[in-house]
């Protein structure tokens, strides 16, 4: 194992608090961000529950600085990426810098507006909605803004997306490319992807129970996350305090299904695994588990089959904080690394909430209340997308 | 890093680049839009599959599946890719069913489809490839990112023997009427082979995949990719020689041992100035080779030139509608300098 990546800062925005602090206010008091739809301009308003960040694009740009016509994708990141930054004490101009984001849907929250008028007259629809459409365009934005430019690219692995951007910013650092990452991933909502969801049939139409014997789909949230990941030399030379350290992740693909996770989660066992061996733990050693933990009925039984397989029919107290923040697609590995990074800063578990009744297949069940002093080393955090694609982080004390 | 053979490798292009002998005689174009050829996908994807998928997808299934059955890989220890835009169609007629349904009912095939990384774990679900898998999704630094996510794979375990890299993009009715409206293409219709020669105002859309099996061991190489380097909008030529300079040092080579420059020029006078500016002025004692009259302007491009620089590695021949300025010299270090947009990056290689 190479020298340890440490990580300094965080930076998180979601619908359960604009920032850090507000954030791990709401998860202490469980006080949960799906709620029927406020912002989104759909159709489907009043039929099923988002996570939704309760700002308009107006009132976001005045956070974030960007141009209240850049994208809502772009505007989450940049109020993320920069909370991670100030964060640190760090002279970033000392040090080779890069800025890894991630995200599934890019500039399609304006592209489907353009859409309108375009379909009907193609010479129709104004053309500043839809010039951010690729994802890498939110990236370079505000890696632009960050002054952050040494290394910058953007992941898109479905809802694996943002744990890879970390893994990526890790391995960065590991191989001496630059010193400084901030790396984590922001996606917002638009009719797109509600619809995708939608046609999938994978939605739940009330507030969803991830890991419930009755759970019925996911809810759609929004939001972006990032950390702050720094070299050893770094984090001397800066007379940095960590907050933790990047011990272990790893990246597999589970080759069973286009959407859906094999039955008995073969993916997300090596991805686990994968991450677990990197760390040259026991499994017994992981305090705590976020796991992925959608609400779908495919997702939960596959990454507990996983778990069992893993770690025993008495795995590790674990939780899915979907319940919290819904699921934020390319965001959530990022938005899930800040709060096991929290969990491990305060001593916390985070309950599932909604959570009543086992699974059938599973031998245990999430936690259901907030656990406060508690000794918490070693956070394992899963990230399962489409394509197979599934990422394990190991988040420890540092 | 360490440097990784290219083993096996395919490309789809709007140029018989496919199957077909090199160097392959320019195909012309009297359009300012460049569209795959597109060959019988039988032999790659089952029939039934194929009905229900997109034109990217197919063409991209198959340049990978090729790429390994070229280098005699059936399944790779890991799959990384690269794309600007992903799958545009499938985006476009998801979005297109959506609005018009006005939000009701509606088909989630082309939505999941649409997803960046669906080509890559669509090999991956083909071969059975059960290990690491990314997809890059980052204008013209897309492919480069994947390049080096293998090389820092091979560079971190010793178990990453043969890793699968491509990049792949389309352009679609709508993606080119928009570009076009943005006047990012050219106004009047130009002739491809034309392009480099006559600098106007924007340049010709295009699309393309190309895939490359990389490599620990060398068996049956095309080239030997030393490696890549992304460079953020560098704001002078100067910044970009110190950068180029540092990364051939760091590849024990300088600029007088690069035989050619596979140079990403578009046509677009004002794009092209800084490239046109080190050609003539920097890389002075090169071979010059331009591509994007061949395959069309897209965000991924570079891997049709990686794909063009390991064929002339391999077979010591170069296209004749390729080159800008022959200098005569060997073809053992070829250097691609790609531009996009903002996006520089080099790729090393060599025979």
């Amino acid at each position: 194992m190479k020298s340890p990546i440490y990580i300094t800062g965080l930076g998180v925005i979601s619908s359960i608090g604009d920032n850090v602090d507000q954030t791990l206010d709401n998860l202490r008091k469980s006080r949960t961000g799906v709620d029927e739809i406020k912002i989104l301009h759909t159709q489907l308003k009043g039929t099923l529950p988002l996570a939704e960040i309760k700002y308009t694009n107006q009132e976001l740009a005045q956070i974030s600085g960007l141009e209240t016509w850049q994208t809502r994708t772009a505007q989450l990141s940049m109020i993320a990426a920069q909370e991670a930054k100030d964060s640190c004490k760090i002279d970033y101009s000392e040090w080779r810098c890069g800025f890894i984001s991630a995200n599934t849907v890019g500039g399609m929250d304006r592209t489907e507006d353009f859409f309108k008028e375009f379909i009907v007259d193609n010479s129709k629809g104004d053309l500043h909605d839809v010039v951010n459409h690729d994802s890498g365009d939110a990236t370079e934005i505000v890696a632009d803004k960050l002054g952050m430019t040494d290394y910058v690219t953007t992941i898109s692995t479905a809802c694996s997306s943002s744990a890879n951007a970390i893994m990526f910013g890790a391995r960065l650092i590991h191989n001496d490319i630059v010193d400084i990452v901030i790396a984590g991933g922001t996606d917002s909502l638009s009719r797109f992807t509600l619809n995708g969801f939608k046609s999938l049939m994978i939605l739940d139409d009330k507030p969803c129970m991830p890991f419930d014997e009755n759970r019925k789909g996911l809810n759609l949230g929004e939001g972006a996350g990032y950390v702050v990941l720094v070299s050893e030399r770094v984090m001397k030379a800066e007379g940095l305090t960590p907050l933790a350290m990047l011990s272990g992740y790893a990246n597999a693909n589970d080759a069973y299904h286009q959407t859906a996770s094999s039955p008995e989660g073969n993916g997300n066992y090596q991805a686990m695994k994968g991450a677990l061996d990197m760390t040259g733990l026991e499994p017994s050693a992981i305090n705590y588990i976020n796991v992925h933990g959608t609400g779908t009925p495919n997702n939960d039984v596959s990454e507990g089959m996983a778990i069992m397989r893993l770690f025993g029919e008495k795995p590790p107290v674990f939780s899915s904080t979907k319940a919290y923040t819904g699921h934020t697609l390319a965001a959530s590995g990022g938005i899930e690394a800040v709060l096991s990074i929290l969990a491990i800063q305060h001593g916390l578990i985070f309950p599932n909430l909604r959570f009543t009744t086992q699974m059938k297949e599973h031998t245990f069940s999430p936690q259901v209340s907030l656990i406060e002093g508690s000794k918490v080393d070693h956070v394992l955090s899963n990230s399962f997308g489409f394509g197979g694609n599934c990422s394990s982080l190991i988040f420890s004390k540092a | 890093m360490k440097p990784l053979y290219i083993n096996g490798l395919s490309c789809i292009s709007p140029q018989p680049t496919f199957g077909a002998e090199f160097p392959f005689e320019a195909k012309r174009y009297d359009s300012n839009r460049l569209s795959c050829i597109e060959p019988d996908y039988a032999p790659y994807i089952d029939p039934k599959a194929s009905r229900r998928m997109g034109r990217l997808l197919k063409y991209g299934t198959t340049v990978g599946l090729q790429a390994l059955r070229d280098a005699g890989v059936g399944s790779p220890d890991a799959i990384s890719t690269g794309t600007g835009f992903g799958l545009l169609d499938d985006s476009g007629k998801f979005l297109k069913n959506v609005t018009e349904a006005e939000e009701g009912v509606v088909s989630p095939t082309a939505f999941i489809q649409s997803t960046h990384n669906t080509v890559s774990s669509n090999i991956a679900l083909t071969v059975g490839c059960k290990g690491h898998n990314n997809t890059f999704v980052n204008k013209g630094f897309s492919f480069e990112s994947a390049l080096l996510d293998a090389q820092m794979l091979a560079e971190e375990n010793a178990a990453m023997k043969n890793i699968l890299v491509g990049a792949y993009d389309e352009t679609t009715d709508y993606s080119y009427t928009i570009m076009k409206r943005l006047r990012l293409i050219r106004e009047q219709e130009i002739a491809n082979l034309d392009l480099l020669q006559t600098p106007g105002s924007g340049t010709i859309a295009g699309e393309g995949a190309a895939f490359f099996l990389l490599s620990t061991e060398k068996v049956d190489t095309y080239a030997i990719l030393h490696g890549s380097e992304i460079l953020y909008k560098p704001t002078s030529t100067d910044k970009v020689k110190f950068k180029l300079e540092a990364f051939l040092s760091r590849n024990k080579l300088v600029l007088s041992d690069i035989d050619i420059v596979i140079s990403g020029l578009c046509g677009d006078a004002k794009r092209d100035e800084m490239l046109g500016n080190l050609n003539d002025n920097y890389f002075t004692a090169q071979t010059i080779l331009g591509y994007k009259h061949l395959c069309g302007e897209y965000m991924t491009s570079s891997a049709f030139a990686l794909w063009l620089g390991s064929m002339i590695a391999k077979t010591g021949s170069i296209p004749a509608e390729t080159i800008i300025r022959d200098s005569h010299r060997l073809t053992s270090n070829i250097l691609i300098y790609n531009v996009y947009k903002n996006d520089h990056a080099f790729v090393l290689l060599s025979k």
